[in-house]
Formats: C-alpha cells, structure tokens, sequence
C-alpha cells in the first residue's frame, strides 16, 4: 500500500479490524512511530517509558462534549475531572443565587453581591471558561488552605464582615482581566495574613496544613530560594509558603497590621508565585 | 460507623502488621504513608483473587476517609499511579503471571466500579478497562485451556464474563461503539473457534444473550443456565 499514508497499524478505523488479525493494544503496543516520528521496536519498551511516547488521545471517550486537554497520567485526569464537575455545580449555583437576588433587588433595591444599579450580571457576563475558572479556583485553594484562613472564618462569621476590613474571596465567576484578578487574589491573600497563627521560635510542623505537595513544591521552591530562611524554614517552605511569610511579618504581628510592610517585603516571594 | 470488621473488606489474607497498617489507613489516614497502603493494596490485589474482587470497597473508604481528614487525594493518587504502571506492563504481566494479569482484570474493573468521582465513574479508566477485556477476548485467550486451569474459577474467560455482568452495562453506557466491538470479538470467538472448551462456549453464550437482554437476567435466561434441574 504505497500510497497510505504513514499511520501506524493502531490508526486504522475500527472498521477494518473484523478481517484481520487483532490489532495490538490501542494504547502502548500498537504504535509505530514515536510521537516525534521516530520508529520504534515492535511491542518494545514502550510500556515502560509513558515519558516517552505520549499518547495523542486523552483518556476520555468519543462522545465527550469537546476535546479534553491531553491527560496522560490517570490521576490527573481524575482529579481535572473531579474539580470540572465540582465546578459545574458551584456555576449552576451561583447562576441560581443571580436569579434569587435579582428577585430581590425588583422588590426592594438592595445592591447584593453586583454592587451596581444595573440589573445584575446575566450569565452571559460571567466567566465561563473552564481552564480560567480552574486555574481560579486552584488559587483560591492556596489562600483558603492556610491556617490564616481558618482562624478567619472561626472568628468572624460571614454575616459579621464589614466590607473594606474583613477580606473577602474574589468571586471567580465575574469576568476580570488576568492583572485584575492577580492582584486581588494578592491582595486578598495577604489580607488574611492577619489572622496568621502567632508563631514562637521553633514552631512545630504538625499545626500546618499539608496541601497537596505536587503543586506547592514549585511555588515554594521559587520562594523559599528568595527568602533568607534558616535551615527550619525550609521544612515548613516544603508545605505551605505562607509559615515563610509569618516569620516576615513577626514584628508586625505584635503592633497594628501593617500593610505597606507587608506589600513591600515579601513582595518578592508573590512574583514567584503564580 | 463503627471499626470496619476484617470480614467487611476482607483482610484477613494480609498478615497481621499490615491488617494494622490497613486498619490506621481508615480510620486516621494522617497518620500512615498512603502511598505505602496504595502499594500494599495494589501488591495484594494481584496475588489474591478473592481481595482482588472486593478491594475496590476498602479503597473507596480510604480516600473518603482522607478527603474528609485532610482534604486531599494522596491514597487515590498513588493508587491510580500503580494501577497505571500495571496496566502500561500488562502484557508482561500476562506471560509472566496468568494468574496475576486475571487478577488485574479483576481489580481494575473492581476499582472502576466503586470508585466514582462526584458519583460519576472515573473516565480515565473507561479505555484502559476496554484494553484489559478485548485483551480477555482474543481468541489466543479465550482458546486458553492452561490460562489458570482453564476457563473455570481461575481462568480468563470466566474473569471477562464475570467482569461484563458486574461493570458492562455502565461500560457500555461511557462508550457503546467499543462494547459493540468487544462483543464482536466474543461472538466471533464463540462461533468460530474449534478449541473452545464447553464451559467456555457456555459462558460467552450467556454474556451475550445477557446483554442482549439489557444487561439483565432473564427467567429462560436463569432456567436454560442456572438450573440444577436436568432435562
């Protein structure tokens, strides 16, 4: 067949496998060709190496309703999926509460969450996109996965908050430019350093929360080689960066919270971050 | 809920140092090394074909137990690795161990069918679950009378069949066009393949009039099967 093109045996369509052998395993042994086009032995140490041939698929099947990023790793795929399907329903309930407090506001002119006159935002004018609402949530999860954030909302219930004092999470929802929300996630995140825990020389590791290592080691990777901690530090660097930043903010704990040192010094922890 | 009893998740196979290791992992999953505990689990699964039925239950605890402690997915993660690096070595697995490579057939369908995300089944193990059924299904497997003593308890036509009854409708619902194609396969090896041995030919009969019947057991279905009672 001179004229076919250079597929390999595994791309034919599925029609034409009732006539011949079985081909090999769609995933691992059926390719030909590595993804850069280079040949491969038959059926060799590809199962070994998924670094090496990349498959071109993701794992998800025909009918899914666009095209997945790739995803060779199945944990990954699992956890992308898990949070996409989490973020499904916090839109849909968030679109719901749109609708309540726009009944609302015909009723009785309450400026709710918009914070404008206008009829408040339809869905038209939210954040759809599911990388950006993603990557949005992952960030917020860095703020919220802090001892700050705990003692924050144990003390002052959400009803209790005063605009302008108590910090409040962006809404991911609205539509806001990169910049935009970069910075009020900085803003907001350095906000709640406020309620850091008061910490003591030798403070021990057990009280810090563990977050998900796999994406805190780069961020603190970055920061911990910016910032002069000791030895001690870099055990709690490789959890959370924000005990790094407690141990700036120490003689500041003690007085008023002083945010123009806190916008100054670690300033240059946050641009290694996201 | 009380203690889990060892009958529940049936861990009384593993010796007594890691029916502790296991036991921690429920109830305080801080406290262990979960990927360890993944491993333990994975490693067990692909000698003892009993566990390996039911091990998808006791994984679904630990990682409810994390995600409820800590609020993450470290168990779910270094389990999903190991099944993955297992799968990316079947064929390995499969001349090295008939007896392992059915067991995890086993497992991996055992997992896709407890573990859910957001009471979704996991879609990145939809295809892979399809790769370990066609692999059942070839003819050089299906023919296997020594696969494990054969297509009895042990054996690989008794494992996709038993699979099919226990995760195919929910496959077939993720992904008909290559259910279609599985089944191709099986009713071709059902008719054309000399060397079947009965019990074989039987229980590829039956998976197929079982689906045929939407994935349900039919009363002639029970009867023609099922039945002690000898014509």
């Amino acid at each position: 067949m001179a004229c076919s093109p250079r597929t390999p045996p595994s791309y034919r369509s599925r029609g034409d496998r009732d006539a011949s052998p079985p081909p090999p395993a769609r995933w691992s042994l059926g390719r030909k060709r590595r993804a850069d086009g280079r040949q491969r032995a038959e059926d060799a140490e590809g199962p070994a190496k998924p670094a090496d041939c990349r498959r071109p698929d993701s794992f998800t099947t025909p009918e899914a309703p666009k095209p997945r990023p790739r995803c060779a790793d199945w944990a990954s795929a699992v956890e992308e999926d898990e949070m996409r399907t989490r973020m499904n329903k916090e839109i849909a309930r968030y679109k719901r509460k749109l609708l309540v407090n726009d009944c609302g506001r015909e009723r009785k002119s309450l400026l709710g969450s918009c914070g404008s006159k206008a009829p408040c935002a339809a869905p038209a004018d939210l954040e759809t996109d599911e990388s950006v609402l993603m990557r949005r949530q992952k960030q917020i999860n860095y703020g919220k996965n802090t001892m700050a954030y705990d003692r924050y909302i144990r003390e002052v219930p959400r009803h209790l908050r005063q605009p302008g004092i108590h910090p409040k999470t962006p809404n991911k929802f609205k539509k806001y430019s990169r910049r935009s929300w970069d910075q009020q996630i900085k803003l907001w995140k350095v906000a709640l350093h406020f309620w850091d825990p008061p910490t003591e020389e030798g403070c021990d590791v057990q009280e810090i929360h563990p977050v998900d290592l796999g994406e805190m080691e780069t961020e603190s990777a970055e920061s911990s080689s910016e910032s002069q901690a000791s030895s001690q530090d870099h055990s709690f660097d490789m959890y959370e960066g924000t005990p790094t930043k407690v141990r700036h903010l120490d003689c500041h704990v003690e007085d008023e919270f002083d945010l123009e040192a806190c916008l100054t010094e670690p300033l240059k922890d946050f641009a290694a971050m996201s | 809920m009380g203690e889990p009893g060892r009958e529940e998740y049936r861990i009384q196979s593993f010796d007594a140092e890691t029916q502790q290791l296991l036991k921690t992992a429920l109830k305080d999953p801080g406290a262990v090394d979960l990927e360890k505990v993944a491993n333990v689990i994975v490693d067990h699964s692909l000698q003892d074909r009993v566990f390996s039925k039911e091990a998808g239950r006791m994984c679904y605890a630990v990682i409810q137990a994390e995600s409820k402690q800590a609020g993450q997915s470290v168990f779910r993660r270094g389990l999903l690795n190991r099944l993955q690096q297992e799968y990316q070595a079947r064929e390995q697995l499969r001349a090295r161990s008939p007896r392992g490579w059915v067991c995890y057939v086993t497992f991996i369908c055992n997992i896709f069918d407890y573990l859910r995300v957001n009471n979704m089944p996991m879609m990145a193990l939809v295809n892979p679950v399809y790769d370990c059924l066609f692999r059942l299904a070839q003819p050089d497997s299906l023919s296997e009378e020594e696969e494990v003593g054969g297509p009895g308890p042990e054996g690989g036509v008794d494992c996709l069949v038993l699979q099919l009854h226990r995760v195919g409708e929910q496959l077939e619902k993720m992904n008909r066009q290559r259910m279609d194609e599985l089944f191709v396969l099986i009713r071709d090896g059902f008719l054309l393949l000399t060397d079947l041995s009965s019990l074989a030919q039987l229980l590829l009969l039956e998976i197929i009039e079982f689906r045929a019947a939407g994935w349900k057991m039919t009363p002639a279905a029970h009867k023609y099967y099922y039945s002690e009672v000898s014509d």
